[in-house]
């Protein structure tokens, strides 16, 4: 289980760094490109939590609280970039 | 103290503290930490936001002259590191001790990476006369980073400090199945919390660094 999230932890970052590549050479795709990279950073965040911290295990309400932080700040981000 | 309250207070640790299912890693103290420090830096997250906004031509600017692959190496060698701490926890479950500090030390070198790459980075600016002052970008740019890597430094302390008291043994995991534990284990702080309190700081270290890396780096 732990090798398989940092498998999916690294593969994740290198698919943004490979996407910031390709939207350089389209900025007219920015809203798409910034959506999907604040998606990952959310799908890593729930790998870390669940996984790594192992918060699967925890009390429903500490798991929520970590989750929410990982969905809300890219949600921000993602709203102030695209506004 | 007499076997039936060894055996009442079993049954307690079985009932709540020790339960293989919704327990909370480590101590309550340090989840408040964490939460403490994400949300200082989720302040920091939202202002660079703002500031790019703002800014958006002079960020894009700026952004050009950091160094993706150094922000990618570190990215890389956190998540390892972290890989390394959770499997250092999973190792401690199993009461195998000196397994767990092995993989804190195989943690630390991939911090050490960490910071060396962070070192060059921030030495390669300071050479092509970029500082905190520059501009906006990098006055956010240093301050948020050197920041965090405070906060590298601060988790390899306790990630030094949780081995060497794992080394001394001072962490076990309680064994309880057969509902029979000793009085000095139940009242003691002899298990593994303290452990897991430490790797789920440095987890924080980990994540605040997914959030960082696409904001400085990628976007």
């Amino acid at each position: 289980m732990l090798l398989r999230t940092w498998f999916i932890l690294i593969v994740l970052t290198i698919i943004s760094v490979l996407l910031a590549e390709y939207f350089n050479l389209a900025l007219s795709q920015k809203t798409v490109f910034i959506i999907v990279v604040m998606l990952i950073v959310a799908l890593k965040g729930q790998q870390i939590i669940d996984i790594f911290m192992e918060l699967n295990h925890a009390p429903r309400k500490w798991r929520l609280l970590l989750m929410s932080y990982v969905i809300i700040i890219p949600s921000v981000i993602t709203i102030i970039y695209t506004w | 103290m007499s076997q039936e309250f060894i055996l009442m207070n079993s049954a307690v640790l079985n009932a709540t503290a020790i339960s293989p299912t919704k327990k909370l890693p480590g101590d309550m103290a340090m989840w408040f930490f964490i939460l403490a420090e994400l949300s200082v830096f989720a302040i920091f997250f939202m202002g660079f936001a703002v500031a790019e906004h703002l800014n958006a031509t002079m960020f894009v600017q700026s952004k050009a002259q950091v160094h993706p692959i150094a922000g990618l190496i570190n990215t890389l060698a956190l998540i390892t590191s972290s890989y390394f701490v959770a499997f250092s926890v999973q190792a401690l479950h199993k009461n195998n001790t000196k397994k767990s500090v092995h993989y804190i030390f195989y943690a630390l070198f991939f911090a050490v990476v960490y910071i060396v790459v962070k070192v060059w980075e921030y030495t390669t600016l300071f050479d092509q006369g970029i500082t905190i002052e520059t501009n906006t970008f990098f006055t956010l740019y240093f301050l948020i980073t050197f920041f965090h890597l405070m906060h590298v430094l601060l988790g390899m302390v306790i990630l030094i400090y949780i081995a060497m008291n794992a080394k001394k043994g001072r962490y076990s995991q309680i064994d309880i199945s057969n509902n029979i534990v000793e009085a000095s284990q139940i009242n003691s702080k002899n298990t593994i919390s303290g452990f897991e309190s430490g790797a789920c700081y440095w987890h924080m270290v980990d994540l605040l660094w997914i959030i960082l890396f696409p904001l400085i780096y990628v976007i």
